[in-house]
């Protein structure tokens, strides 16, 4: 299986080369036989008798994260989906797209997504499909980018990433909470452990958490509206990842934590409740596109909201509906999506209105349509899928507890939704085929499509028409193993077409019935859609926050980095100010005693009063000079004191710098700039001062406080006995410098020479650029 | 085989001498340090493999004993470090001929490039709170000398803000080391740490703790003290932003991580709960400043906070897979970082250009480089399977455990921001039309390809190849828990 998953990816390796050759092959060829693969492999597990297979090959298992593939019937579903459709895709690819197109980035990306999307249905193991999860976004972006040189490319691939990873995200988020709480990484042994999930008291935040992820992948709502403009992707793109199969992770996903969450009251309330809005939002708005792609995008959106408001419902028969449904979408969505792509590639433009006619032209496109759009729009004819899914979806909404107003609204929310679907299923159909022709429009002259590119569309209508003849054909060895996985009290039970004169049915004719009468009258309340959304949009919404993001963002750092030193030391200061002092009071940190404290002469307290007194003159001085000299007296201040402690070579030391420091200082006093006279408020200045007062006394306190707080013996003890001893000195600061601690001597030594050579560097650079 | 301690600190040490003297023999310059950085590495290599087998180094230099001499200890964590420094440093060291730094070659580049590392392997080695300040200085002014290289006037106006910040923390630094130096009498870390048992870390002993943290945290860039950071990373050559941003806030959080696992670790209820609010805020803060730019070198700086931030939420959270996830972040954002200063720098180079306002198309004419960025961007986001995921991982589960949800919230939407900060490089940038920077002359980028692949090969291998590199991570994890067994290494009781 891990082999199954992989192969896409290795063969993408070796499509750059095989794309060389692409004007004598299309690269197409080679990659169409991967799905193909794939999905002979896969459809042999489909049997009466399957049972679930799980491999595993070790990735990191010293942190439960490995390859653990689980292949039951909610996966083959999925996989053969996925093999499948993808193989037709490629197969419709190679006639849509030309050799003249960079096919190689194409086909890796296709490849790509296949063995992500393969890894999110297959691993058992959270992290590993969340990985998994996260590589379907990244290739659906490049994909969607695919034409960069668009900017509607650009936008909607930056759109479907921001919000399908903020899913991810999110997802990853409710996964960690889930592997802390039930200690393993396998979703099966967490299904096993549910009991340990539902009693956690971080229970609601797991739930929102993992269904933001499948919300945001399955374009829930608000979250559909990255979908209609992932439509700038290539025809094949759509109709593989953005109506088939990604967009289904996030059922996916719902469907295989449905047995660890299905008893939560809350997860009843919002995957219906979103799933009902969606599938309403969704057929809604559908009516009001004009391009062809952007109608069946928000028919995509409005049908993920239908399954997953099935598998909100959770009960046996809403199981069963929504996997029966996952697989027909596809059958006719993907069919729908080819079929834009030939109008496209043959009439040069998808806007339905300057569409018409084109029946005579394209009868073959004209009649898969008719299938497509039919099935969808769930009319009850004996030969089409769409129906019995709609059909068992309708017995679905009616067989609730009833106990809540949602329960007992979701009937009728359903029926509204439904007759938007037919509305736009047959604007759709009669929009492009029927009415009058207006061929001076369109950009090329319509005629019917290559062979090619209807083979893949004609044998998902196949599948459309056998599945609506034999409706249980794969019922008993496919779908009932997928819907078991989801809720395990599936039981079989035969789908048929007529059963009976019974609400399902009364509502499906109240759909088609009202459905024909809205879409005859369709000019006439098509001013509804100034009032609802109006001026509501949840694009704008996106663009507004995105925009937002980046100037609010430039706003609040430029407030603060504005660049200004004092700023910046102001900032600082008061932090560590008022942090240390608050630690200060909590830890009872205050041990102001002076009883270490050695007795104070005369000549130093009067050292240390002209010295505070010259420190605070230099902040009033306006001279250069008088700067420089009033904080000289603070340095030979020190030296003094340094004196009385009887400390003379130290003493010295300090002298020293004093002096050259002072002597440096006047020296390029010239070229300093003069003092000005400081400008700040008085509010700034005493705020100023407080910070800086506040600081000193701060570090004064902590001193004193550190001083009190003499509670070892020091290890300078041992420097005055080893000194002569070990040392071979008499002078114990000498032996500390140069043997005790030579490392720090030896260091300090490489620092100013540091300093020196980056002077030189700073001097000589610039001489030199001036003498070229 | 003690002495092996001091090898990472002395031969950049005798290399940067070396070079100092064939300094306007650029050609030779350039092979020396190529050669140098190799046999570093090769040396931490040897070092890392010595760590693993036979456990921590412990060298008394001077043959003074522990607690009165200087002790350089490498353990494994200070091991690994210094093996990320010296990869980056070779990395660094092969980019920098081609990195466009033309006559600043030839004014100390490269003796300047050695002390730096020779600072920065220090100040991870050493087990000594004073000589600690000491390397500090040595980076320091070796980055001030860097920073200054070429003296434009934008550069000195930053640099002047980033030398006083610095100097500012650095006296703070000392002041910090008095203070406990009077209250416990010692400055070797492990003899500090055993006093401060000793008296369960009461009264002052907690005040200054937070003073050395400030200290560190306005090195590593915590909010709110990174004001110097992200204008002055960008004013020098890309190579040196790359050396900056990968090695220099890493030590300051390097020195919180040491000394808040090892030293005060008696009152987390006060300061490590803190360290997830400063966590949180400097994820918010730091990519909120990577969004207000079209400046790329600018964003990239920026993004050095939040990843700061996500370190420091381990060292806040403490228990064993935060750390583990924090070293593993440091790890990952050092490499990353690195590489992506030298991708942007790439960038503004072909562009001539560092506003993104100004670029379009650039994929046209160059796909891999292109493709490059678009890996690193995943890498640096934190998505699977690459580095920053398994850190990211580590300390999401371990702030779990903890009950901190909130921080993990935003932890992940600072995670998406981050992607965005970058890809809008991509996209803007990379993607669009041939002609969408008018008349575009492409300019060759061989050289400076390649140790950018080097160094995203080690985020790829060290997200895909966790398996071999987790469990030492994780056995790192569980020995900073226990301060015991470093004090025991060191005090040898």
């Amino acid at each position: 299986m891990i082999f199954a998953v992989l192969i896409p990816l290795l063969i993408a390796c070796f499509i750059p080369y095989l794309s060389k050759i692409k004007h004598k092959i299309h690269t197409g060829y080679f990659v169409f036989i991967i799905p193909l693969v794939i999905f002979i492999y896969f459809v042999r597990f489909i049997g009466n008798d399957f049972t679930p297979v799980r491999q595993t090959v070790n990735w990191i298992p010293s942190l439960g994260i490995n390859f653990d593939f689980y292949l039951d019937g909610l996966s083959l579903l999925f996989v053969l989906l996925i093999s499948g459709i993808g193989a037709l895709v490629v197969l419709y690819s190679i006639f849509y797209l030309s050799n003249q197109e960079r096919l190689g980035h194409f086909y890796v990306y296709l490849l790509m997504f296949m063995t992500a999307m393969l890894g999110v249905v297959l691993s058992d193991n959270i992290f590993v499909l969340y990985t998994f999860w996260e590589l379907t976004s990244i290739s659906s972006f490049l994909l969607i980018g695919y034409w960069h040189f668009k900017e509607r490319s650009r936008y909607g691939a930056l759109k479907s990433m921001m919000i399908t990873i903020f899913g991810g995200l999110s997802m990853f988020g409710g996964f960690i909470l889930l592997s802390v709480i039930t200690g393993t990484t396998s979703i099966q042994q967490m299904i096993a452990q549910s009991d340990m999930i539902l009693t956690s008291d971080y229970l609601p935040l797991i739930l929102i958490l993992i269904l933001l992820g499948a919300f945001t992948k399955s374009a829930q709502f608000p979250f559909h509206i990255w979908l209609p403009d992932a439509m700038e992707a290539p025809t094949p793109v759509s109709a593989y990842l953005h109506s088939a199969t990604m967009v289904k992770a996030g059922l996916f996903l719902v469907a295989r934590f449905s047995p660890v969450f299905s008893g939560y009251e809350l997860f009843f309330i919002i995957v219906s409740l979103i799933g009902i809005i969606t599938l309403c939002w969704g057929s809604y708005m559908a009516v009001r596109q004009t391009d062809l792609k952007a109608i069946l995008a928000f028919s995509t959106v409005s049908q993920l909201g239908m399954i997953m408001a099935m598998l909100g419902f959770g009960t046996e028969a809403a199981v069963f509906a929504a996997v029966f449904h996952i697989l027909n979408h596809a059958t006719f969505k993907g069919s729908l999506f080819m079929v834009a792509g030939i109008i496209d590639h043959e009439t040069g433009t998808r806007d339905i209105r300057k569409l018409g006619g084109l029946l005579t032209f394209m009868p073959m496109t004209a009649t898969l349509a008719l299938f497509g759009t039919f099935s969808m729009a769930g009319v009850p004819l004996p030969f089409l899928n769409g129906f019995y899914s709609k059909e068992l979806f309708f017995d679905a909404t009616l067989g609730l507890d009833a106990a809540t107003i949602l329960s007992q609204a979701i009937p009728y929310l359903a029926v509204f939704g439904s007759i938007f679907t037919f509305v736009y299923s047959m604007y759709f159909f009669f929009g492009v085929f029927t009415g009058p022709k207006q061929f001076n429009l369109l950009p090329k002259k319509p005629h019917e499509a290559p062979m090619g590119m209807l083979i893949s569309p004609i044998v998902l209508v196949l599948g459309v028409v056998v599945i609506g003849l034999f409706p249980n054909l794969a019922n008993a060895p496919f779908l009932l193993h997928a819907a078991q996985a989801v809720n395990s009290g599936v039981e079989f039970h035969e789908v048929s077409f007529w059963h009976g004169f019974k609400p399902p049915l009364i509502m499906s004719l109240i759909v088609v019935g009202l459905g024909t009468v809205l879409v005859m009258t369709r000019k006439k309340w098509a001013s509804v859609y100034t009032v609802l959304p109006g001026r509501l949009s949840f694009n704008k919404a996106y663009d507004k926050l995105i925009e937002k993001i980046d100037s609010y963002s430039a706003g609040v750092t430029n407030y603060y980095m504005n660049g200004s030193l004092k700023t910046y030391m102001t900032l600082i200061l008061g932090t560590t100010l008022i942090v240390t002092f608050i630690f200060m009071l909590l830890t009872n940190g205050f041990a102001l005693s002076t009883d270490n404290s050695a007795d104070f002469s005369v000549l130093e307290i009067s050292v240390v009063i002209i010295m505070i007194i010259a420190a605070i003159a230099t902040i009033f001085m306006n001279h250069n000079v008088a700067a420089i000299l009033v904080l000289g007296v603070v340095g030979f201040g020190v030296a003094i004191l340094f004196v009385t402690y009887r400390a003379p070579d130290i003493a010295l030391t300090q002298l020293v710098i004093e002096t050259i420091s002072v002597a440096l200082f006047l020296l390029c006093f010239y070229h300093l700039p003069k003092l000005k006279k400081s400008t700040d408020s008085a509010k700034t200045k005493i705020a100023n001062a407080t910070i800086a007062i506040g600081f000193g006394a701060l570090m004064t306190a902590i001193g004193i406080s550190a001083h009190s707080s003499n509670w070892f013996d020091s290890i300078s003890e041992y420097f005055i006995e080893t000194s002569y001893t070990l040392g071979g000195g008499d002078n114990i600061v000498n032996v500390i410098l140069v043997d005790m601690r030579g490392l720090d001597t030896l260091f300090e030594i490489a620092v100013l020479g540091i300093a020196a050579l980056a002077i030189i560097g700073l001097i000589k650079y610039k001489k030199n650029k001036g003498a070229e | 085989m003690s002495n092996l301690a001091v090898l990472p600190i002395i031969i950049p040490l005798i290399s940067a001498i070396i070079l100092v003297f064939f300094n306007s023999k650029v050609n030779i310059s350039r092979g020396l340090a190529k050669l140098f950085s190799l046999i570093n590495l090769s040396v931490a290599l040897y070092i890392n493999w010595y760590v693993l087998e036979n456990g921590s180094i412990i060298l008394e230099t001077g043959d003074w004993a522990a607690p009165y001499g200087i002790i350089l200890v490498v353990d494994s964590l200070a091991a690994i470090l210094v093996l990320t420094t010296n990869l980056i440093a070779a990395a660094c060291a092969f980019y920098a001929p081609n990195a466009g730094l033309e006559r600043k070659e030839k004014f100390y580049f490269y003796p300047l490039f050695f002390f730096l590392i020779s600072g920065v392997s220090g100040a991870f080695v050493t087990g000594d709170l004073f000589n600690l300040f000491v390397f500090f200085e040595v980076l320091l002014m070796a980055s001030y000398g860097l920073i200054v290289l070429g003296g434009d006037k934008v550069q000195l106006r930053e640099s002047l803000k980033y030398l006083l910040i610095n100097v500012f923390s650095s006296m703070l630094f000392v002041t910090a080391i008095a203070f406990l130096y009077a209250v416990v009498g010692t400055v070797n870390m492990a003899h500090i740490a055993q006093r401060v048992q000793e008296v369960e870390q009461q009264g002052v002993l907690t005040a200054i703790g937070v003073l050395l943290f400030f200290v560190f945290a306005t090195k590593a860039a915590l909010f709110p003290l990174y004001y110097w950071l992200p204008k002055s990373y960008v004013v020098p050559n890309p190579v040196i932003s790359a050396l900056f941003g990968a090695l220099l806030t890493k030590v300051g959080i390097y020195s919180i991580l040491r000394v808040f696992s090892l030293i005060f670790v008696y009152k987390l209820e006060l300061t490590h709960e803190t360290f997830i609010w400063i966590a949180g805020l400097s994820m918010i803060f730091g990519v909120i400043g990577a969004l207000s730019t079209n400046n790329i070198k600018l964003i990239i700086a920026y993004n050095i906070i939040p990843a700061i931030g996500f370190i420091i939420l381990g060292i806040g959270v403490l228990n064993q897979e935060s750390l583990g996830g924090s070293v593993y972040y440091l790890i990952h954002d050092m490499i990353i970082k690195a590489a992506l200063f030298l991708i942007v720098g790439v960038i503004a180079y072909i562009a001539g250009t560092s506003d993104l306002r100004k670029m379009g198309g650039l994929i046209n004419y160059y796909p891999f480089l292109g493709w490059l960025l678009f890996v690193a961007a995943f890498v640096l986001a934190g998505i699977p399977p690459f580095s920053g995921f398994i850190g990211k991982l580590l300390l999401l589960q371990g702030a779990f455990k903890e009950g901190e949800i909130a921080i993990v919230i935003i932890g992940l939407l600072t995670s998406l921001l981050i992607l965005y900060s970058i890809m809008k490089i991509f996209i803007k940038g990379f993607w669009g039309d041939k002609d969408a920077m008018g008349d575009f002359k492409k300019k060759p980028v061989k050289g400076m390809i390649a140790p950018i692949v080097f160094l995203l090969a080690f985020s790829v291998a060290l997200g895909v190849g966790a398996e071999y590199f987790y469990p030492i991570v994780d056995s790192i994890a569980a020995y900073l828990l226990d301060p015991e067994i470093y004090i025991d290494s060191v005090l040898k009781e």
